[in-house]
C-alpha cells in the first residue's frame, strides 16, 4: 500500500498506521481490541441502532459508535474504560430486560450472540423487575420459527431480505417498545432462503425445520460444499450420531464464498441424507421383465462384470456407454472415466448434464469470475438465465454488485426475470433469440437484423455496447443454458475483443449442477450425452446417477432401454421412473458421507467433507466404480482413497496440476483451477451458422410478459428436495396455516400430501 | 432508506397479495394523482395516499393494502412497516367518530381526566374502545398541539377546545 | 387565549388579528411580498444568507441552531437538486406557536419559504405538517394556491427568472419526525426513523440532495430581517439571539396563550405574574417547564427574584433551556412525580423504537412510575431512574433519548419530595 494512503490512529494509547477510508470498529477488532456489536454487519446498510459499539473519541462530545466512524489522521481512541463498560453494561441490561432469559428452552443457546456478548460484557445482577412485554412464539412459514421476545431489533433480518434476497418480505413494524419484526398478515412469503436465521445473532428466528431437536453443543460440525446449484456455497453439516439433523453457513463454523448466505435448497434440503426411502442394498432383475431382488454387493458386482463381459465380448468394447450424472463428486467422475477407459475401453461415456460447456470451455480465452468478482464488478451482462432461482448466491452477488456498488446490470433475457428490478436495461426478448443477441455483440454489424429477431429497438443494443465500453472496471458476462454451442464459443472468445487497457472482461457460465464445471473436467473428452442415449449400438449403460438429461426434453425421461443397465442411486423413487428398463441397483452415499471435491461455476474446486457413514449398505460413489472395474479384472489401484484419486487428478487434469487435498483445507481461501485458455480462434464459420440461425427466426412469438413467482425453481420437488417436508407446503403455495402457533407440518400427512387446500 | 436515494420500482409482489383490490372512484383517483404529481419519487406519497384510502374505506383494510402495494409499485410489507409506525394510521376497523382525548401535561393539569371520565360515562366506553353501533372510538392521543386552549379533543379531524363537560355533550349530541 | 407581542412591536404576529388575515390581498396590503420582491431585485443568493447571518437569527424548533449558517454549508456546486423544507411538525408537548402562524398568516411562511428557496436554489420544496393539523393543510393548500395564481410561485416569479414551487405534506401522527432526519425518511415515503448524521441534510437530505429544514417560526422571521436588515433585527434581540421570539404558555395562568417577546426580555417572574396575569385560582406558583417538554422543569423559587432573561443564555443561566419555547406553568396542586410520569409516557409512546437505549430505556421507566404509582414505590427506585436516565443520556441514535431522561433527571433533582413521598421505607 502507498505510503501516503496511511494515516496514523492512536488506539488504547497505541500508535497504528491504517488505511485511509477504514470504519473504526474494523480497525479495533482488527488489532486486537474487542468492541461488542449486534446490528453491525459487514457489506449490509449502517444502523447504528444497538449502541453497542460505543467508544471515545478524543474532542468529540459524548461516546461515538464505532461502527460509523471513520478513521482520520491523528485520531485518539479509547475503546475500554469505566465510562464505556458501564454504556456496555447497559445496553446489555436494556436489551434483556423484556428478554424473556429462556436459554435453555432455546434452540440458540450455545451459539447465541447474545448470551455471549452477555458474558463478555454485561452485568451480573438483574434488576429489571417489571412486568416483560409478552409476544407469543409462533411460526412465520414452514421454514421460519419466530420467538419474538427474544428480539433485539438488529436487524440484520431485514437487511440482508433487502439487500441480499431483494424481497423486503420480513420487515420492522409498529414502533418503540412494540416493535416486532414481521410480515403483512403475519406470514413469510418468500423464496424461503433463511438467510434470516442465519444472521440472528439471538433465537428469535429459528429453524423451523429443526426446532427443538438438538443443542448446538451436541452436534458435530462438518465443513463441506452444498450438493445443489453450481455456485457451491460452503455449508457446515450438523450431524448427531449417524444422522445430519441440519445445515448452517453460520461464520463462526465456516466461511467460505457465501459468507453466511444459504439458499433454500442448501439450508433446508438435507433430510434426504437420513431418509428411510435411501436404497438399502443392491438390487439385482436376474431377468428382463422380473423383480428387483435384494443382494449383497459381492453378488451385484459379480453379476454386473459378468453381464457386461458378455456384451462387450460379444459387440465389442463400444457397445458399453457410461454416464456419469454432475452430481457426483471429482473423485467419482475420475474413477468413472477410469473405469469407462481402462477397465472397459470404451470411448462412449458423457457427462449427463442438461447444459453442455463443452463448446464453451474449448475455447475460453479469459478468466472465470469469482463471485467476490462479480460483487464488485462495474458491469455485469447477463444473458438468458434465472441465477435468483438456479444460482442463487450469483443472484445474491448481482443484486449487492447493483445496490451497494452501483454496477450497471444489463440482463437480456425473454422473461422478465426478478433481477430485472435491479437492472440499468433490460432487454426484453422474444423466447429463443438469445443467440440474436450474442451475435450482435460479438459482431457489432448485425445490429439490425438482432434487434429485428430479438422484437427490441436497435437503440438499445447501441445503448447497452455503450455502457459497456464505457466500464471503468470489471466486465462480467454470464449466461444461462438457453444460448447455442456457437454463441458459448463466441462468448468464450469475447474477452479477446476488448483492447489492452479496457475493461477487464470475466466470464461466467450458469451451469445447473453442483460439479457440471468439474464433470466436464473429468470427462471432457467425452461424448454427447444425448448422441450417446440415442446411439443405437450401445447396448450396455452404466448409469453414475440418473441421467439429467437431455435439455428440451421437458422433463421426459430418458430412454434406457437396452440389453444391460446397472445405475447407482440415492432413492428408489429415482429408478421407478425407468423401473423396467434397470437391471441392477447399486446404493449409493450422498455428499454427507463422503470424501471428495467438486468444482463450482467460479473454478473453484472445494472440498465435500464426510459427515457421517455412508447409510446402509451405500457406498461413495468413487468406490463403486473401482469395484466395478476391479470385478470387470482389473487391478488399477482404482479403490484407493479420495485423496489418492486427487492426488491422480492433480497429476492427469489440466488445469488441476499440483492440487492436493491439504491445498484445499482452507475454505476461505478457495483455489481456482486453471482452465486451460486459447488464442483467438478463426470462428468465422460458427459466426456464419449463427447468423444462418439467426435469419432463420421466427419473429412471431410472443414475449412472456408475467414475471416467474418466487420458488418457480427453488420448490420443485425434484428427487432430492422432495424429502424436505416442509417443501410440499411450499410447492403448494405456502398457505397461511389457521394456527401458525405449531408447526405448519400440522397440514401434511405422512404421505406428503397436503391436508387441506392451498389457500388463496 | 439508502443514502444514496435511488428510485427502485419493485416489478413484483413476493408477498400473496389479498385477493381483491379496493377501486376508486375517478375523482377519488384524480385527488391521488395529484398528491403523486408533488414528489420527485412516488414512495413519498405513501402518507397522503394512506390518508384517502382510510377515508374511502374507513380504515387501511386488505384491498386497500394491496391497492397501495400497486399503485406505488411497493411490497405489500412495505405498507404494512409504515402503516404500523404512524398513530393516525389504523389498520384495524375504527368507530365513524373517533374522539382523541389529548392526555399530554398542559391537557392533563387543565382537567383531561374529568372529560375522558365524561365522555367513556357518555357513551359507555372505556379510551381504546369502539362503541357496539360503530359510531364512536375513544382515545387517549399525545399532545396534539391545543395546551394553551386545554382540555381538548379532535373528532376525527376537528379541533374542540377550552372542553366543560357541558360543552362535550354539547358536542357529541350534535353529531348525526 | 392571547394572542399578542410584549415588549416590542409585533412582528410575526404583525397580522394575526387582522380580518381575513389568511388572504393574500391582506397580507399584501400589510406589507407582504416585499421581501421577495426586494430580494429578487436587488440580492443574491449570498446577500440573502449574509443578511439572515447577520440577523443572528436562530432556528426556533429547539436546537436553536443558528440558521445563516445552516443555509451556508449547502455545498453551491451540487449538480444535485436542492430542498426547502418546513419543519411544521410541531409535536412538541406545550407548544403550539406553529399553529396560529399558520392557521392566520400563511402567505408569510410563504414568502420566508420562497426567499430560504433563493438563497439556496432549491426548485421544489415541502411544508411538512404534523397529520392532525390537517385544516391547516387547507389552508396552506389555499394560500399556495392564491400564490400560484398571483404569479408568485412557478415559473418567472415576479417576472424574474427565479422558480419555485412549494407543497404541502401531511404526517400521520409520529412526534419523532419533527426531529429533522427523521422527518427526511418520513416524506421519503419511510418509517419515520432518524438517520445518522453525518452527512447532514444539508449535504445529503430529502432523496439524497442538499436539504435545509427550518421551523415555521424561523422561516416566518426571514421576510422581516430581509425587509429592515439584519442587523436591526438583531437589535430586536440581544447580540447572540436576534430578534423576537414565540412563547406558547400553557397550564395554570390565567391567560395562556402566544405570546411574542424580544429576546432576552428580562424577568421570567413579571412574565408569568404580570404579562400572562398570575397563576390562575389564586394559587402559588410550583413549577415551569419553559421551553417544551424536553427541557429542564424549574422551580419557582429559580424564577422568583432570579431576574431569569427568556432567551438561549438567559434560560441556561437559569438552569433550563429555550427549546421550542413551550411554556407550562404548574401551580402548587401538581404533584411532579405524576407530571414526569406523564411525559415519561409521552416519549415511550413517541420513540421510534431504532435505537436500544431509548425504546427499552422509556419503556421501563414507564413501568418503574406505573409500579410506584401502584404503590409500590422501592427505596433505590430514585437511584435507579438517575442511573437509568444516565445509561439513555448521550447514547441514543438521536436527541429524543436524551429529550427523556432530562426532565426526569431534572425532577428528581429539584422536587425530590414528590419521589421520596411515594417510596416505602
Ligand atoms: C425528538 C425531536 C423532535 C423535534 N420536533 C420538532 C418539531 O416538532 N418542530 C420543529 O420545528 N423542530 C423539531 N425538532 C428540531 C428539528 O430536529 C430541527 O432542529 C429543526 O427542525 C430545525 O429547524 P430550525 O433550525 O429552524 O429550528 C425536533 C428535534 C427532536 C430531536
Ligand atoms: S433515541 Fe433512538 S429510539 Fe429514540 S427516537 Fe431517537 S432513534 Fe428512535
Ligand atoms: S454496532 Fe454500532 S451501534 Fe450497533
Amino acid at each position: 500500500m502507498d505510503q501516503s494512503d496511511l494515516i496514523k490512529v492512536t488506539i488504547n494509547g497505541q500508535d497504528f498506521q491504517v488505511a485511509k477510508g477504514a470504519r473504526l470498529i474494523d480497525v479495533c477488532r482488527e488489532k486486537q481490541f474487542d468492541i461488542p456489536s449486534f446490528c453491525y454487519y459487514a457489506d449490509l446498510a449502517l444502523q447504528a441502532s444497538c449502541r453497542m459499539c460505543l467508544v471515545r473519541i478524543e474532542k468529540m462530545p459524548k461516546l461515538q459508535t464505532s461502527c460509523t466512524i471513520i478513521c482520520t489522521d491523528g485520531m485518539v481512541v479509547t475503546t475500554q474504560s469505566e465510562e464505556i463498560q458501564k454504556a456496555q453494561r447497559s445496553m446489555l441490561e436494556f436489551l434483556l430486560a423484556n428478554h424473556p432469559l429462556d436459554c435453555p428452552v432455546c434452540d440458540r443457546g450455545g451459539e447465541c450472540e447474545l448470551q455471549e456478548q452477555t458474558f463478555d460484557w454485561g452485568n451480573l445482577e438483574e434488576r429489571f423487575t417489571e412486568k416483560k412485554n409478552y409476544h407469543p412464539e409462533k411460526f412465520l412459514s414452514p421454514m421460519v420459527a419466530n420467538d419474538p421476545q427474544r428480539c433485539i431489533l438488529c436487524k440484520r433480518c431485514t437487511r440482508v431480505c433487502d439487500e441480499w434476497m431483494g424481497e423486503q418480505a420480513i420487515e420492522a413494524g409498529n414502533r418503540g417498545a412494540n416493535t416486532v419484526i414481521g410480515t403483512y398478515g403475519g406470514w413469510l412469503n418468500c423464496s424461503q432462503c433463511g438467510n434470516c436465521i442465519e444472521v440472528c445473532p439471538t433465537g428469535t428466528l429459528l429453524d423451523g425445520t429443526y426446532r427443538h431437536q438438538h443443542r448446538p453443543w451436541e452436534l458435530t460440525q462438518t465443513v463441506s460444499t452444498c450438493t445443489y446449484c453450481s455456485d457451491g456455497c460452503q455449508l457446515s453439516l450438523g450431524s448427531r450420531g449417524s444422522e445430519v439433523v441440519r445445515i448452517v453457513a453460520r461464520d463462526r463454523y465456516v466461511n467460505g464464498l457465501n459468507g453466511e448466505f444459504l439458499c433454500v435448497k442448501g439450508r433446508f434440503g438435507h433430510p434426504f441424507i437420513n431418509h428411510p426411502d435411501r436404497i438399502r442394498t443392491p438390487l439385482i432383475r436376474y431377468q428382463k421383465g422380473g423383480k428387483l431382488i435384494p443382494a449383497t454387493w459381492d453378488e451385484a458386482l459379480r453379476f454386473t462384470a459378468q453381464r457386461l463381459s458378455q456384451i462387450k465380448q460379444a459387440h465389442g468394447a463400444n457397445s458399453i456407454g457410461v454416464l456419469g450424472s454432475p452430481r457426483l463428486t471429482n473423485e467419482a467422475l475420475y474413477s468413472l472415466r477410469q473405469l469407462a477407459t481402462g477397465a472397459i475401453g470404451t470411448d462412449n461415456y458423457a457427462v449427463a448434464d442438461r447444459f453442455s460447456l463443452k463448446p464453451f470451455f474449448a475455447n475460453l480465452s479469459g478468466p472465470l469470475a469469482t463471485h467476490r468478482d462479480i460483487r464488485y464488478a462495474k458491469t455485469i451482462v447477463l444473458i438468458g438465465g434465472e441465477p435468483e432461482e438456479l444460482q442463487p448466491l450469483t443472484g445474491k452477488q448481482i443484486r449487492q454488485a447493483v445496490r451497494n456498488g452501483n454496477a450497471n446490470l444489463i440482463i437480456i433475457n425473454s422473461v422478465r426475470i426478478r433481477l430485472c428490478e435491479q437492472a440499468t436495461q433490460f432487454i426484453h426478448i422474444r423466447p429463443g433469440s438469445e443467440d440474436a443477441a450474442v451475435l450482435a455483440f460479438a459482431t457489432g454489424d448485425n445490429d439490425e437484423l438482432s434487434a429485428k429477431k430479438m422484437g427490441i429497438d436497435v437503440s438499445e443494443i447501441a445503448r447497452a455496447r455503450d455502457t459497456i465500453n464505457q466500464t471503468q472496471g470489471d466486465l462480467v458476462i454470464m449466461f444461462g443454458g438457453e444460448v447455442s454451442a456457437a454463441s458459448q464459443m463466441l462468448i468464450a472468445q469475447s474477452p479477446l475483443g476488448f483492447a489492452e487497457g479496457g475493461p477487464r472482461t470475466l466470464l461466467h457460465p450458469l451451469p445447473l449442477y453442483n460439479n457440471s464445471v468439474g464433470a466436464h473436467d473429468m470427462l471432457r473428452d467425452g461424448k454427447d450425452a444425448a448422441a450417446l442415449l440415442q446411439d443405437e449400438s450401445v447396448r450396455a449403460l452404466i448409469l453414475a446417477g440418473k441421467p439429467l438429461l437431455p435439455a428440451g426434453s421437458n422433463g421426459a425421461e430418458p430412454e434406457v432401454n437396452r440389453e444391460f443397465v446397472v445405475l447407482w442411486e440415492l432413492f428408489l423413487s429415482a429408478v421407478s421412473e425407468f423401473e423396467r428398463q434397470v437391471d441392477v441397483v447399486l446404493p449409493a452415499a450422498s455428499f454427507a458421507e463422503v470424501d471428495g471435491t467438486f468444482t463450482n461455476n467460479d473454478g473453484f474446486v472445494q472440498r465435500v467433507r464426510k459427515a457421517i457413514e455412508p447409510v446402509h449398505q451405500s457406498k461413495p460413489d468413487w468406490l463403486i466404480a473401482g469395484q466395478l472395474a476391479n470385478a470387470l479384472g482389473t487391478d488399477a489401484a482404482l479403490e484407493a482413497s479420495p485423496s489418492a484419486i486427487f492426488r491422480e487428478i492433480g497429476e492427469r487434469v489440466p488445469g488441476y496440476s499440483g492440487l492436493r487435498y491439504p491445498l484445499l483445507k482452507d475454505e476461505s481461501n478457495p483455489v481456482q483451477v486453471k482452465h486451460e485458455t486459447v488464442s483467438r480462434r478463426d470462428l468465422s464459420n460458427e459466426l456464419a451458422a449463427l447468423r444462418n440461425a439467426v435469419e432463420a427466426m421466427d419473429e412471431t412469438a410472443n414475449k412472456e410478459q408475467l414475471t416467474p413467482g418466487v420458488g418457480h425453481e427453488l420448490f420443485k420437488l425434484g428427487t432430492l428436495m422432495e424429502k424436505t417436508p416442509q417443501i410440499h407446503l411450499l410447492s403448494a403455495g405456502n398457505p397461511k396455516p389457521d394456527n401458525i402457533l405449531v408447526s405448519p407440518l400440522y397440514q401434511i400427512s405422512i404421505d406428503a400430501n397436503l391436508k387441506r387446500e392451498a389457500a388463496a | 432508506m439508502s443514502t444514496d436515494f435511488t428510485q427502485i420500482q419493485p416489478l413484483y409482489q413476493p408477498v400473496n397479495m389479498p385477493g381483491e383490490v379496493a377501486v376508486f372512484s375517478p375523482e377519488v383517483e384524480a385527488e391521488i394523482d395529484r398528491h403523486l404529481a408533488k414528489y420527485p419519487s412516488q414512495r413519498s406519497a405513501i402518507l397522503p395516499l394512506m390518508f384517502i384510502v382510510q377515508r374511502e374505506r374507513g380504515y387501511l383494510d386488505p384491498p386497500g393494502v394491496s391497492y397501495l402495494a400497486n399503485r406505488l409499485s411497493l411490497r405489500i410489507t412495505d405498507i404494512w412497516e409504515v402503516a404500523t409506525f404512524y398513530s393516525m394510521l389504523q389498520t384495524k376497523p375504527i368507530g365513524k367518530y373517533h374522539i382523541q382525548v389529548c392526555k399530554t401535561l398542559s391537557c392533563k393539569i387543565m382537567g383531561e381526566g374529568r372529560i375522558t371520565e365524561h365522555v367513556s360515562k357518555k357513551l359507555g366506553i372505556k379510551p381504546g374502545e369502539t362503541t357496539p353501533d360503530g359510531k364512536f372510538s375513544l382515545s387517549l392521543v399525545e399532545c396534539l398541539g391545543s395546551c394553551g386552549t386545554a382540555p381538548m379533543f379532535q373528532i376525527n379531524f376537528d379541533y374542540h377546545e377550552n372542553l366543560t363537560t357541558e360543552k362535550v355533550d354539547q358536542i357529541l349530541d350534535s353529531l348525526p | 387565549m392571547f394572542i399578542g407581542a410584549i415588549g416590542c412591536e409585533p412582528l410575526q404576529l404583525r397580522r394575526v388579528h387582522l380580518e381575513h388575515s389568511r388572504s393574500l390581498d391582506v397580507y399584501r396590503r400589510n406589507g407582504g411580498y416585499e421581501a421577495i420582491k426586494k430580494v429578487l431585485d436587488s440580492m443574491s443568493p449570498d446577500d440573502v444568507i449574509n443578511e439572515v447571518k447577520k440577523s443572528s437569527l436562530r432556528g426556533r424548533g429547539g436546537a436553536g441552531f443558528p440558521t445563516g449558517m445552516k443555509w451556508s454549508f449547502v455545498p453551491k456546486d451540487s449538480p444535485k437538486p436542492k430542498y426547502v423544507v418546513c419543519n411544521a411538525d410541531e409535536s412538541e408537548p406545550g407548544t403550539f406557536k406553529d399553529r396560529y402562524l399558520m392557521e392566520r398568516d400563511p402567505h408569510m411562511l410563504i414568502e420566508g419559504m420562497l426567499i430560504a428557496a433563493y438563497a439556496l436554489g432549491a426548485r421544489t420544496n415541502y411544508i411538512y405538517t404534523r397529520g392532525e393539523y390537517k385544516y391547516l393543510i387547507e389552508i396552506m393548500d389555499v394560500a399556495l394556491d392564491e400564490a400560484r395564481a398571483a404569479g408568485l410561485l412557478g415559473e418567472k416569479i415576479l417576472g424574474s427568472n427565479f422558480a419555485c414551487d412549494i407543497y404541502t405534506h401531511s404526517g400521520a401522527g409520529a412526534y419523532i419526525c419533527g426531529e429533522e432526519t427523521a422527518l427526511l425518511s418520513s416524506l421519503e415515503g419511510f418509517r419515520g426513523h432518524p438517520r445518522m448524521k453525518p452527512p447532514f441534510p444539508a449535504i445529503s437530505g430529502l432523496y439524497a440532495c442538499p436539504t435545509v429544514v427550518n421551523n415555521v417560526e424561523t422561516l416566518t422571521a426571514v421576510p422581516d430581517i430581509i425587509k429592515m436588515g439584519g442587523e436591526a433585527y438583531q437589535k430586536l434581540g440581544t447580540e447572540k439571539s436576534g430578534g423576537t421570539k414565540l412563547w406558547s404558555v400553557s397550564g395554570h395562568v390565567n391567560q395562556p396563550g402566544v405570546y411574542e417577546l424580544p429576546m432576552g426580555y428580562d424577568d421570567m417572574e413579571k412574565f408569568i405574574f404580570e404579562d400572562c396575569s398570575g397563576i390562575s385560582n389564586g394559587k402559588q406558583l410550583k413549577a415551569v417547564i419553559p421551553g417544551g417538554s424536553s427541557v429542564y422543569i424549574m422551580r419557582a423559587d429559580q424564577i422568583i427574584g432570579k431576574d431569569v432573561r427568556m432567551d438561549y443564555e438567559g434560560l441556561v443561566a437559569g438552569g433550563s433551556m429555550v427549546g421550542s419555547g413551550g411554556f407550562i406553568v404548574m401551580d402548587e396542586t401538581v404533584d411532579v412525580f405524576e407530571s414526569t410520569k406523564n411525559l415519561t409516557e409521552f416519549y415511550k409512546h413517541e420513540s421510534c423504537g431504532w435505537c436500544t437505549p431509548c425504546r427499552e430505556g422509556t419503556d421501563w421507566l414507564v413501568k418503574i412510575f406505573k409500579r410506584i404509582e401502584a404503590g409500590d414505590g422501592r427505596e433505590g427506585d430514585v437511584q435507579l431512574f438517575l442511573d437509568l436516565c444516565d445509561n439513555i443520556e448521550g447514547k441514543s441514535f438521536c436527541p429524543l433519548g436524551d429529550a427523556a431522561a432530562w426532565p426526569i433527571q431534572s425532577a428528581i433533582k429539584r422536587f425530590p419530595e414528590d419521589f421520596q413521598k411515594r417510596m416505602k421505607n
